[in-house]
């Protein structure tokens, strides 16, 4: 090539050079990244191209750790969605990942909620998966085990054998936090295994004491002191809720469990608008602390039974549970012996898509979940509760649980078709309805006369409540 | 412009016959068709983990397939002493570069052509699939700015096989594909952050000035995710095109410039 | 006649990093005239295929200066009227013949299907258009070779080692080819180290060793020179010594004596001084100097066996 022409294109060069570099500083660069780029946290994508290279070159690990900071931006942003393909990415990437196993299936199991922060049962079953994957994965640390074993204790809340198993295998590995031991302590009681329970208590605290002469450091001490104070507490109310004396072959009337106390549960749904109910109904426990399962469901939802699911019906991890099917679980929270309250699904289309024809309303009460104070009277497994209309023992084996459900149709609850106009309105034929509301202006006083006393019935809302002497109409006060 | 195009076709006649090049498209092909089976990775965002999914196969396929492609196109000339040939004929070596240049654009765009479709397909074909035109031909955007960014990679690669060899090139226009990819955010977030020294900015700027900037292409993110509208959309497209054609001009020219100068 | 080819003082050298600066192709003076065969001939790594790309402008010279058919070397002008066949090319194996041709041709702006057609059949291929290279053997990739350097109807052909790797037939074929392109007034220049074939086609040879012309010139000159043996018995050696029989070389074998003598001089007189000294004749054998002993010699710079320097 001639000189000359070598150095026209030389000017050429330069000429384009500053014309591109001008186009991406003034023109190009800002708008990209106001639209496009994925790190300013208005959008998401599952995962980068260059991410993607990075994962086939082998940078797994590190791929990993990218992608996990990535959905810590997310849970700022509350983009919850975005975070589970990152998740499961992350886990296939890198099983030894515990945290992002253990945070995955908290986020799995918690985050999903509606507008009135109801958790999406429709999930839980893949955080449980996820759970036991990451225990199956590392097995030789405890935590999985343990998320795992608190998940169904507390957020599945009725299957407490599951939880027994899952703290059990957690207290197999050596590496378990000794103030974590306890909590299978309570797993046992709820799951009636009260014996085994004060077992646990007992070798615990032989374990503590060894462990505070060994370290006697402030920690040890302050563990042992609470196995002890556990412990204490379970001999009493072993004692109490006449435990004790059914083992030395004595009657146990006189204690609280005897005779059972009818809660006298009654109870009435309204389909106020399309998708929005207002449950009402009896529950006469005065004392604060219980909450009665309230369940709306496809009548065929997969793997469901009464009061609940399977909900470790598979090991897959499908964070795509049935999208079109509807699951909703709401605690109802009985004050002043009633329960009053609104379910508002109609802003939430994908968690309750009500696509099928029919549905099944249920209520379910498990005395095994009842707090302490509420079990002194209702026992362990409730030998001391009964309901005259809907006490159940087949729904639960072995169980004595309060269980009723109602079928109702798509039509009734969307207001379609010929319930346009008319108030679908399911009630209990021993429910008694109250004029206007006793919130608030309506309350009915009471006075808890005795500690000792048999079953009682529902009063009647409207007469003023004057209990007979010696036949309280409730359990004791806390 | 006869030679440049015969060059081109027997180009492309020869690269979609290569059979690593097919290996590497087969292997983007069949990621595609079992992407929505992979149902782990999609929840309740439906098919946005699909989409995404999707165009970064396309995208990180039509990458290797553009880099595998031009790195060796120079060098097998050479070794199989065809250039000798064409060079002996009244072709210039431009016509011959250039020829080789859009011959791999044209077989880079036929490929990606049929990865697009396969995308098309499915997207229909996928269990609830869409039949949604519009939304595919918005789902088509991506594609076709990747196809800017691989015409722009295949410059960097062809600029380089003008002067090193095909191994040491792979890696170069490989890291500067990478290098090109990552360094918008990383300005961005340079110059969003309060505390970066000015030296540092201005330095960052002068990169981002100079390095063929291949995140502009990288439009996929409103596509997987449409939540916002985005103002003037077709306007950048033209804009970032233009950036493309301009930088590829460069490159070539430049390329020219050594190839020229090169004894083969 | 125009010399088709002219070099003066043409040089390619690299710099190495071992060795310093290396002269590839050293001050070559070439002539090739218009309408022969000209053979180039060399050892592998003479220099020969450096040469060829210098005068087809592949390849800057390092100094001197070449002339291809009148041009410079460089100027494209005179890439319409050459053309080039690199030793043993592999064609873009996914063609076949007939898109072979249509490619070269392109290149120089012909598409003119009858001609491709006229080659095919000239190089015996108009029976294998389906076949694609990589299905050719490899005489036949030569034959499509030489088929593609005709599309132009060059003046000048370069032949890069064109008979290299190929069997007997073939070769005679390709060699059968390469006589015909004098025929029809072409300029052949053949670059090999296969001297039986270059002695049986070239008009003119220029032997190059280590970058430098050892020889050049018209073959039956070069290879004039050729010596007679005459093998003698039943002589002492001092008579034969006291002949003075000129350039005669004399050794002794085991029958007697070899006497080497040249070709320009009279074997009867030295037939008949040694017969007049009581000796006998054994065998007399002519030996006609052979390219190979010229190339020997000059690549060797030793004479070959027999021949003075």
């Amino acid at each position: 090539m001639k000189r000359s022409g070598a150095s026209t294109l030389l000017a050429v060069i330069a000429v384009l050079l500053i014309a591109q570099g001008a186009l991406q500083r003034a023109v190009v660069f800002p708008f990209w990244s106001k639209n496009y780029n994925s790190s300013g946290g208005k959008v998401n994508s599952a995962m980068d191209p260059q991410q993607m290279l990075f994962a086939l070159l082998g940078f797994r690990e590190l791929l990993a750790g990218i992608l996990w900071v990535r959905a810590d931006a997310f849970f700022d942003t509350g983009n919850y969605d975005a975070i589970l393909p990152l998740i499961r990415l992350v886990t296939i990437l890198d099983p030894q990942e515990i945290d992002v196993y253990a945070t995955g299936m908290w986020h799995i199991g918690y985050n999903f909620t509606d507008e009135e922060q109801r958790s999406d049962r429709r999930y839980i079953p893949s955080a449980l998966a996820l759970g036991k994957e990451g225990a199956e994965k590392n097995p030789d640390t405890y935590e999985m085990f343990f998320e795992t074993g608190w998940m169904w204790w507390h957020k599945v809340d009725d299957d407490y054998d599951k939880s027994v198993h899952w703290f059990k295998e957690s207290q197999k590995r050596a590496d378990i936090l000794p103030a974590r031991k306890d909590i299978l302590v309570q797993a046992l009681q709820r799951d009636g295994k009260v014996e085994e329970a004060l077992d646990t208590l007992f070798r615990l605290q032989d374990d503590g004491i060894a462990r505070r002469e060994r370290d006697p450091s402030h920690g040890a001490d302050q563990t042992l002191n609470t196995v002890v104070s556990n412990l204490d507490s379970t001999l009493v109310r072993m004692v109490q809720r006449g435990l004790i004396a059914e083992e030395q072959g004595r009657p146990i009337t006189g204690y609280d469990v005897s005779p059972p106390f009818d809660v006298g549960f009654s109870a009435k749904v309204t389909v106020l608008e399309p998708m929005v109910l207002r449950v009402e109904g009896t529950w006469n426990v005065l004392p604060v602390g219980t909450r009665v399962r309230f369940i709306l469901r496809d009548i065929d939802y997969p793997h469901a039974i009464p009061g609940g699911m399977v909900w470790d019906f598979s090991d897959d991890v499908n964070l795509d549970p049935p999208r079109d099917k509807t699951y909703m679980m709401d605690q109802l929270f009985v004050k002043n012996r009633r329960f009053n309250r609104k379910v508002d699904m109609s802003k939430d289309p994908t968690m309750y898509p009500f696509t099928s024809d029919k549905y099944l309303l249920e209520f379910y009460y498990n005395p095994r979940s009842a707090p302490a104070h509420i079990q002194d009277k209702f026992g362990w497994n409730g030998e001391g509760m009964t309901d005259k209309n809907y006490l159940n023992t087949d729904v639960r084996k072995g169980q004595k649980v309060v269980y009723c459900s109602f079928e109702v149709t798509r039509d009734q609850l969307l207001r379609h078709g010929e319930w346009q106009d008319k108030v679908p309105l399911i009630k209990t034929p021993n429910f008694v309805e109250r004029k206007g509301s006793y919130q608030g202006k309506d309350e009915v006083t009471l006075d808890i006369p005795s500690l000792r006393g048999g079953g009682a019935t529902a009063p009647s809302p409207k007469t003023p409540v004057t209990p007979k002497p010696g036949r309280p109409l409730t359990m004791p006060g806390n | 412009m006869r030679p440049i195009l015969s060059i081109a076709t027997t180009t492309v006649g020869e690269a979609i016959r290569r059979r690593v090049l097919l290996i590497i498209l087969l292997i983007g092909l069949l990621f595609m068709f079992v992407a929505p089976g992979l149902g782990v990775l999609s929840a309740r965002s439906e098919t946005t983990v699909l989409r995404g999914m999707m165009l970064g196969i396309i995208q990180l396929t039509s990458a290797v397939i553009a880099i595998v492609l031009t790195v060796y196109m120079i060098p097998n000339e050479i070794e199989r002493r065809t250039i000798y040939t064409i060079l002996s004929k009244p072709v210039q070596r431009w016509q011959f570069l250039l020829g080789k240049y859009l011959g791999a654009v044209l077989a880079l765009g036929l490929m990606m052509a049929l990865m697009s479709v396969v995308l098309i397909v499915v997207f229909i074909l996928q269990p609830g699939g869409t039949r949604d035109f519009a939304l595919i031909a918005d789902l088509l955007k991506a594609p076709a700015m990747y196809f800017v960014q691989m015409s722009l990679l295949a410059a960097v690669a062809i600029f380089f096989s003008t002067f090193v060899a095909p191994l040491v090139n792979f890696f170069l226009a490989g890291g500067m594909f990478l290098l090109g990819s990552l360094f918008n955010p990383f300005f961005q977030t340079l110059q969003e952050n309060p505390n970066t020294p000015a030296g540092a900015k201005l330095f960052a700027g002068l990169v981002n000035t100079i390095l063929p900037n291949f995140a502009n292409y990288n439009v996929q993110n409103p596509i997987i995710n449409p939540t916002q509208v985005i103002q003037n959309e077709g306007r950048y497209y033209i804009e970032v095109t233009m950036y493309g054609v301009i930088y590829i001009g460069i490159l070539l020219v430049i390329g020219i410039l050594v190839f020229d100068r090169r004894e083969v | 006649m125009a010399a088709a080819i002219e070099t003066k003082q043409l040089t390619k050298s690299y710099k190495s990093r071992v060795a310093g600066k290396i002269n590839v192709v050293d001050n070559l003076d070439l002539h090739v005239e218009e309408g022969e065969i000209f053979g180039f001939l060399g050892p592998n790594g003479a220099g020969k295929t450096t040469t060829i790309k210098m005068l087809l402008g592949i390849i800057y010279p390092s100094s001197g200066e070449g002339y291809v058919l009148g041009k410079e070397i460089g100027d494209m002008e005179v890439h319409k009227i050459i053309s080039y066949l690199p030793e043993r090319p592999y064609y873009y194996e996914h063609m076949t013949g007939p898109e072979i041709l249509r490619f070269y041709g392109s290149l120089f702006g012909i598409s003119d299907e009858a001609k491709f057609q006229g080659l095919l059949e000239k190089v015996n291929l108009h029976r294998d258009t389906t076949k694609t290279i990589a299905q050719y053997s490899k005489g036949m990739q030569q034959r499509i070779g030489l088929a593609q350097s005709l599309i132009n109807d060059p003046r000048l052909l370069f032949l890069d080692e064109p008979t290299g790797g190929l069997d007997p037939i073939a070769h005679r074929e390709i060699r059968d080819l390469i006589l015909g392109f004098r025929d029809e007034g072409r300029t052949v220049f053949i670059s090999s180290h296969e001297l039986s074939e270059v002695e049986l086609i070239c008009d003119r040879v220029a032997i190059i060793d280590k970058g430098v012309i050892g020889r050049q010139g018209k073959l039956t000159e070069l290879l004039k020179g050729g010596r007679i043996e005459i093998t003698v018995g039943g002589v002492e050696e001092s008579l034969l010594k006291g002949l003075n029989l000129l350039d005669t070389n004399i050794r002794t074998i085991p029958t007697g004596f070899l006497l080497d003598v040249p070709e320009e001089q009279d074997p009867n007189s030295v037939i008949d001084a040694v017969r007049a000294k009581g000796g006998k004749i054994v065998s007399v054998v002519p030996r006609k100097k052979r390219l190979e002993d010229l190339f020997v010699e000059t690549v060797t710079n030793k004479p070959a066996i027999g021949v003075p320097s």
